[in-house]
């Protein structure tokens, strides 16, 4: 994990760099009156310290035998960057489109697209989960789903 | 004598039809999620808050505890039969639960884990029931300073435990500190860390983040390596366990119980800690240490009593303290700030109905329990077989759900995928995202009382040494930073010689 706690210790290093600025900005106060970045200031201070420890323990560390690891593997990458995108794209939309439609492509895609099932199989369960979770969220938990553009049907 | 009052009215209450209905559903839901990887119990019940808004206060909390003591018993079925957990305090049950499944024995395996869960889960309750009002008075003497004080140990009792480097630990507990800080500060009025982003002002939602860390990452871990399922298909039998069996593994349940019970109490502690404690435990005291991790019963025995000790005992601090002890009883202290109650001391006497109704629920979940798990496991295997493709779609519907439902709010959804992707860096960087959790949850309390503190004793800092109850909480936060400096310089002395 040695180059991977570099990395990540450079991240946290910068990280509380910067919020130590921002704490600053904020206002310290004194300790009679404490400010509102008066506890973040040394809190980001304190985790400046240890990103520090982390780097040069990652640095000084024994090195293994083996041959380090990648962090992250080629294998199904691009599997998480869609199936991630889609997500995304779910928040984003389930307003507009409404949970029923949303819920429906969300399956599609993950089911015939990133699963490569077939796409008859793909439509039909996508369709019963989505009836299904529509009664079980909407019906019975009274969950309060967006409707979007099937608020006009009223059903 | 009072206690016993207490406790008759909490059975008039628990008692009632509809109490008894919600307990019901709440194990029954909580031993499916504890069946499913990759859905915890602090999802499950983010889920299923907005369903209890239209229930009594004590209906609701009755149900949604019984989630999370119901998943610690549903959590070894995945352990024991299939090789992974179903959720992360069974993960220490897969070590020898699998493996005594595969020698044929997943009936004794089974049936230890449900009856050693219902022997932790009714000492925790009994427990409970009398360490929790005096606690409770005695909290009223708490001002900020004690209260700062022992949420420091508990955080920083969380990152000695946690299973990786305790820097990194002490690196997500301060991380932790600063999401706290998002939004507006409650003592200035002024907004903190925000840069004018909307869904930022009302701070960073607890709920969608842990859903975001828990659950979201591990379905996108799994995506990753694609999860082999290896389903015992062989029909389970002889679910009650023998003489031997008993004699083999009562005192790891003991043991575990007791150990699981402490760590459960102190903020920090939890399922998952106290179930690797016991584990760790068993092994050591056994005279044979190396049939562990072969289909040694008290491997099983132990950390299943453990963990599910640790979650009737999480209920003490947030009982009488209002301070919840890990991540899912924040959520569940979270739904009772919903319903208008606010956790702590005052509790026993502006709720006593919610106190003592769900106290006494929980010893009739854990008899439910023992008697719907055993004959219900046939049905969980039915559950199990749902193939992986078709079940993280169904989670991450779940979870998307859930975090929009809290507030009907696209926000909290983005926060929650975004949290996604900080668990799943995490996981891979080796970062763990309970003291992250914890310390969110705890830093608004963790500044307010800091604050007011220092503003009590004018600018002294001596005001957490000179109040006995924060002084014995500081030696023992001292004790845990200054433990592991001696233990790494004795590592390193011997690795030297």
């Amino acid at each position: 994990m040695n180059k991977a706690d570099r990395i990540s210790g450079i991240f946290w290093l910068i990280f509380s760099g910067f919020i130590c600025i921002e704490s600053y900005r904020l206002g310290l106060g004194s300790l009679h009156q404490p400010g509102p970045g008066f506890l973040f200031f040394w809190n980001a201070a304190a985790m400046g310290i240890l990103s520090a420890a982390v780097i040069v323990r990652a640095w000084t560390g024994r090195k293994t035998e083996e041959p380090e690891k990648a962090v992250f593997g080629k294998e199904n990458a691009l599997k998480i960057i869609l199936v991630l995108l889609a997500l995304f794209l779910y928040a984003f939309f389930m307003e507009t489109l409404g949970f029923i439609l949303i819920t429906l492509l969300l399956f599609i895609f993950l089911l015939a697209l990133i699963e490569k099932k077939r796409w008859g199989f793909a439509v039909l369960v996508s369709l019963a989960v989505t009836a299904v979770s529509y009664l079980v969220f909407e019906i019975w938990l009274k969950s309060q789903l967006p409707k979007g553009i099937l608020e006009s049907l009223r059903f | 004598m009072e206690t016993i009052h207490s406790l008759l009215y909490g059975f008039q209450v628990a008692l009632q039809p509809a109490n008894l209905m919600y307990c019901f559903f709440g194990v029954l839901i909580g031993t499916l999620v504890g069946v499913l990887p990759g859905l915890g119990p602090a999802s499950a019940i983010a889920i299923l808050l907005p369903a209890t808004f239209k229930v009594t206060p004590v209906s609701s909390f009755i149900m949604l505890a019984g989630i999370y003591y119901g998943a610690m018993y549903g959590g070894s079925t995945t352990s024991i039969l299939v090789n992974i957990p179903g959720e992360a305090a069974s993960v220490v049950t897969c070590f020898d639960g699998y493996q005594m499944a595969l020698k044929g024995r997943a009936g004794s395996a089974l049936g230890i884990a449900a009856f050693g869960s219902f022997i932790a889960g009714t000492f925790a309750v009994i427990a409970l029931t009398f360490v929790a009002p005096p606690l409770a008075g005695m909290a009223l003497k708490f001002g900020p300073p004690e209260y700062f004080s022992m949420m420091v140990v508990g955080i920083l009792l969380l990152t000695y435990l946690s299973s990786g480097s305790m820097i990194k630990a002490l690196i997500m507990a301060g991380f932790g500190l600063i999401l706290s800080g998002v939004g507006m500060d409650t003592i200035g009025g002024e907004f903190r860390f925000t840069y004018g982003i909307r869904m930022l002002l009302d701070g960073i939602p607890m709920v969608p983040t842990v859903m975001g860390l828990f659950g979201i990452s591990e379905v996108l871990l799994n995506l990753e390596t694609e999860i082999r399922r290896d389903l015992l298909e062989s029909r389970v039998k002889n679910l009650l366990p023998t003489l031997k069996d008993w004699g083999d593994s009562i005192w790891s349940v003991i043991r575990g119980t007791v150990l699981g019970f402490f760590l459960g109490i102190i903020p920090g502690g939890g399922a998952v800690i106290a179930s690797f404690a016991s584990y760790a435990i068993e092994k050591k005291i056994s005279k044979h240490p190396e049939e562990f991790g072969k289909g040694a019963i008290q491997g099983v025995a132990g950390p299943e009593a453990a963990n599910n000790a640790a979650a009737g005992g999480a209920f003490i601090p947030l009982l009488t303290l209002g301070i919840p002890a890990n991540p899912v009883v924040a959520v569940l202290l979270g739904s009772l700030i919903i319903h208008g109650l606010q956790p702590g001391p005052m509790l026993l006497s502006k709720a006593p109905d919610v106190f003592w109704g769900t106290i006494v629920s929980m010893y009739i979940g854990n008899a439910m329990l023992l008697v719907l798990n055993l004959p219900l496991i046939p049905l969980w295997i039915q559950v199990l077989k749902v193939p992986y493709f078709l079940l993280y779609p169904l989670i991450f519907l779940f979870c998307l759900v859930g975090s929009y439902s809290i507030e009907n709010n696209v926000g909290d959804v983005i926060i929650m995928l975004i949290f996604g992707i900080v668990g799943y860096l995490m996981k891979k960087f080796r970062y763990e995202g309970a003291p992250l959790v914890l310390a969110l949850v705890l830093g608004k309390m963790l500044e307010t009382t800091l604050r007011q503190s220092l503003i009590l004793s004018r600018g002294e800092f001596s005001i957490f040494i000179f109040r006995p109850i924060s002084l014995a909480f500081l030696i023992v936060a001292a004790f845990l930073l200054i433990i592991p400096i001696v233990t790494q310089r004795k590592k390193l002395s011997t690795l030297e010689e």
